[in-house]
């Protein structure tokens, strides 16, 4: 039994502290968002529910970055549900910022409810395709970023080298694996889990499910000019750099699930 | 004297499980190699998660985590464990091997309610919830 070192001089030289505490890892890069009680205070004393409301499906809209500190305890849900609303006069203005917290603890009900279901498809899949037409492991085009598609592999580099993704881009990212590339969902959050800093189970998985279907009543899609809408200039969302992408919902609908339509 | 077992889901002091072991406890978090490894956490969680410990006056404490507890509870004589709640079922499993008196405590919820909610698709449970949660 070993008691480990708390105090350092420097933020690297805690890093290189948990480096020579975690020596079967073999990537030590680090993401710029901090750990700790401090951090957490500032970012919730920082958090704009109006702004959140208007703009938080944009990738440069005001989003609070308060999940890594969700999810570990950091900080409480009820905590920051009256942070935001003692920052406003009338509570139906940030309807859509207490909607996003309740999804966590629905979400944590769901896993204190049934800890299994979180791993297993909750409900089958609604694409025409079953879950044997979709293969088990993340290929490793997807893993490093080098799918071919631009902005989803800018979404990705994002992701391994923060650690963190905007939900919007997890979304495209999920819905690209699981419906574009036909993966199981389950590999694409093992994945997920191994790299975001706020990456929980329960969030996380039944966020996948919900995008692949499994738990909601129609697969998750989006088309290139969804990305156009919400992406800030610095993501490369031209035509001939995402040609999978481009195209209607009606049109994409029919090439991804050609078995849906004959169902009536 | 009760020893607070603070894990990876509850890495602050305002938890409960502080108030609920009293003034009279030890602190400790176990930082389990194997426990991380089947986690499949990136070096850069484990940063995020040591940088928290940093700050909160718990002692780390390196090794398996069953071991380690019954040794550390053993040694500073501890009545009980107390453990912040999780759904987690490889923390949970390790609790209940625990060879000591546990208490898990509950964190503060986002909800308060008596009435067991039914957690089918998020817009019924919205419905439950949403006066109250609404409510400064």
């Amino acid at each position: 039994m070993n008691k480990l070192q708390k105090t350092f001089s420097d933020r690297n030289e805690l890093i290189d502290y948990v480096a020579t505490l975690s020596p079967w890892l073999t990537d030590r890069s680090v993401s710029h968002h901090r750990g700790g009680v401090e951090e957490a205070e500032i970012r919730l004393d920082n958090i704009d529910p109006e702004g959140y409301v208007r703009s938080r499906n944009f990738l440069n809209g005001k989003i609070t970055y308060l999940s890594p500190y969700i999810r570990h305890g950091i900080l409480t849900l009820d905590r920051v549900r009256k942070t935001a609303l003692s920052k406003i006069d009338k509570p139906a203005k940030i309807e859509k910022f207490i909607q996003e917290l309740a999804w966590r603890d629905f979400w944590q009900r769901k896993y204190y409810e049934d800890s299994n279901c979180i791993w297993f498809d909750i409900e089958p899949y609604k694409t025409g395709f079953s879950k044997d037409d979709y293969a088990d492991e993340l290929p490793d085009d997807i893993a490093h970023g080098e799918t071919g598609v631009a902005c989803i592999d800018q979404f990705i580099h994002t992701l391994l080298d923060s650690g963190y993704m905007h939900n919007h881009t997890r979304m495209y990212v999920a819905a690209y694996v699981i419906h574009w590339r036909q993966i199981k969902w389950q590999a694409g959050a093992r994945w997920f889990l191994h790299h975001l800093i706020d990456g929980d189970a329960a969030s996380n998985n039944l966020s996948w499910q919900w995008i692949a279907s499994t738990f909601s009543n129609k697969p998750y899609i989006f088309n290139l000019e969804n990305v156009r809408k919400y992406a800030n200039k610095e993501i490369n969302t031209c035509s001939h750099d995402n040609q999978v992408l481009d195209a209607s919902y009606e049109t994409l609908s029919k090439k991804l699930f050609p078995n849906m339509q004959s169902q009536p | 004297m009760n020893l607070v077992w603070l894990h990876e889901d509850a890495l602050r002091l305002s938890h409960p499980v502080f108030e609920a072991a009293g003034g009279h406890r030890q602190s400790v978090f176990i930082w389990d190699e194997i426990y991380l490894k089947k986690m499949n956490y990136s070096f850069k969680r484990l940063v995020f998660i040591y940088e928290s410990l940093c700050e909160l006056p718990v002692t780390i404490l390196e090794g398996e985590t069953i071991d380690t507890l019954n040794h550390h509870a053993n040694a500073i004589h501890a009545e009980s464990i107390k453990i912040p709640a999780t759904p987690n079922p490889y923390l949970q499993s390790m609790i209940a091997s625990l060879d000591f008196p546990t208490e898990i405590v509950n964190d503060t919820p986002f909800v308060k309610t008596e009435k067991v909610i039914k957690v089918e698709r998020f817009f019924r449970y919205w419905n439950i919830v949403k006066k109250q949660v609404m409510q400064n």
